[in-house]
């Protein structure tokens, strides 16, 4: 466990308070001044600030290893499948 | 034909579907570019040639995507492609029910997401996977405390370079609510509002499947981090 861990952080509770504002603010779900609320306690703690980087890393590792690319004969596939559609309602 | 009648039975229900399509000032961040030119088409007028053109110009865009999410949500190639073809077929019977210039992308995942609900969940016959009560509470304290500390570089290092398979793998082993949230989050960029409207359900509920799945994730993959950055340590 890192030595220089800040007081808020020490109870699991706040730990996880903290982590969830990280996820929010990498969402960019949150208010400006939650926004800077969160950057100054980035700046103050070093085990907040590499979670960060972990959630950071995280998400570029989901991102990268989710991209599939569908079989070519899929489009084809859609295509003649909705050309033999016919549209009855209008609304 | 079956699929129409599914289609109405899918896109039909009060007020929720609306929500895609109405409001796209809520719905997108970045507006569909096509959105000044759609914004214009007289969509009762429209004749079947030209939807049909106007589809395949339009929602034909996202079929590497919707395949991505469907092998998220199936797990195999052969069941991913049938959804994705299931859930074009619906989109575009309901076409005409689409607003243009809302948000066509979020619209094509909510159908995807109930075609996958509504045909293939009951046909696999799987209970509801995911019961939040069922991930405990100590688990996403452990998640949550401070993951990376205990991270070395190289397991960081490890982590980075993880296979796609083992990311894959650890997505899949968290449960199936909160990996779709995660997924809609994290590889689509979809707002919590469009996730709501996605998988109708209310923002809060949102909120805490994202919080839940992002632990969980977290956890599984310092697992398969360390276990690979030892490994590495050993090797060398």
């Amino acid at each position: 466990m890192g030595t220089e861990n800040c007081k808020e952080c020490e109870s699991t509770a706040e730990a996880v308070e903290r982590l969830e504002r990280i996820y929010e603010y990498l969402d960019g779900a949150l208010s400006r001044d939650d926004i800077s609320d969160v950057q100054n306690h980035l700046s103050d703690c070093p085990e907040c600030a590499s979670d960060y980087d972990l959630e950071c890393l995280i998400r570029s590792v989901v991102k990268r290893s989710c991209t599939e690319q569908a079989p070519e004969t899929l489009k084809l596939t859609i295509i003649q499948r909705i050309s033999q559609i016919k549209i009855e309602a209008r609304h | 034909m079956v699929l129409t009648s599914m289609t109405v039975a899918v896109l039909d229900r009060p007020a929720k579907h609306q929500v895609v399509g109405v409001d796209s000032e809520v719905m997108s961040e970045r507006p569909a570019p096509a959105s000044t030119l759609s914004e214009e088409i007289d969509v009762a007028a429209e004749t079947d040639a030209a939807r049909r053109t106007r589809f395949e110009r339009e929602a034909l865009q996202y079929v590497d995507q919707l395949y991505s999410a469907a092998m998220r949500m199936t797990r195999n190639p052969q069941d991913a492609e049938d959804l994705v073809q299931e859930a074009y077929t619906k989109a575009y019977s309901a076409f005409h029910q689409y607003k243009p210039g809302t948000n066509l992308k979020a619209w094509l995942y909510r159908i995807l997401t109930n075609t996958y609900i509504n045909i293939y969940r009951k046909k696999q016959r799987q209970p509801l996977q995911a019961n939040t009560d069922t991930v405990e509470d100590w688990q996403m304290a452990q998640a949550a405390e401070h993951t990376s500390s205990g991270l070395r570089s190289a397991e960081a290092e490890a982590l980075d370079h993880l296979p796609d398979s083992d990311v894959k793998e650890a997505l899949q082993q968290i449960p199936e609510e909160f990996r779709l949230a995660v997924y809609f989050s994290d590889v689509e960029g979809f707002a919590y509002k469009e996730i709501a409207e996605i998988l109708n359900i209310p923002i809060g509920t949102v909120m805490s499947r994202l919080h839940r799945g992002r632990k969980l994730l977290r956890s599984l993959l310092s697992d398969y981090a360390r276990e690979r950055g030892f490994k590495r340590g050993k090797e060398s």
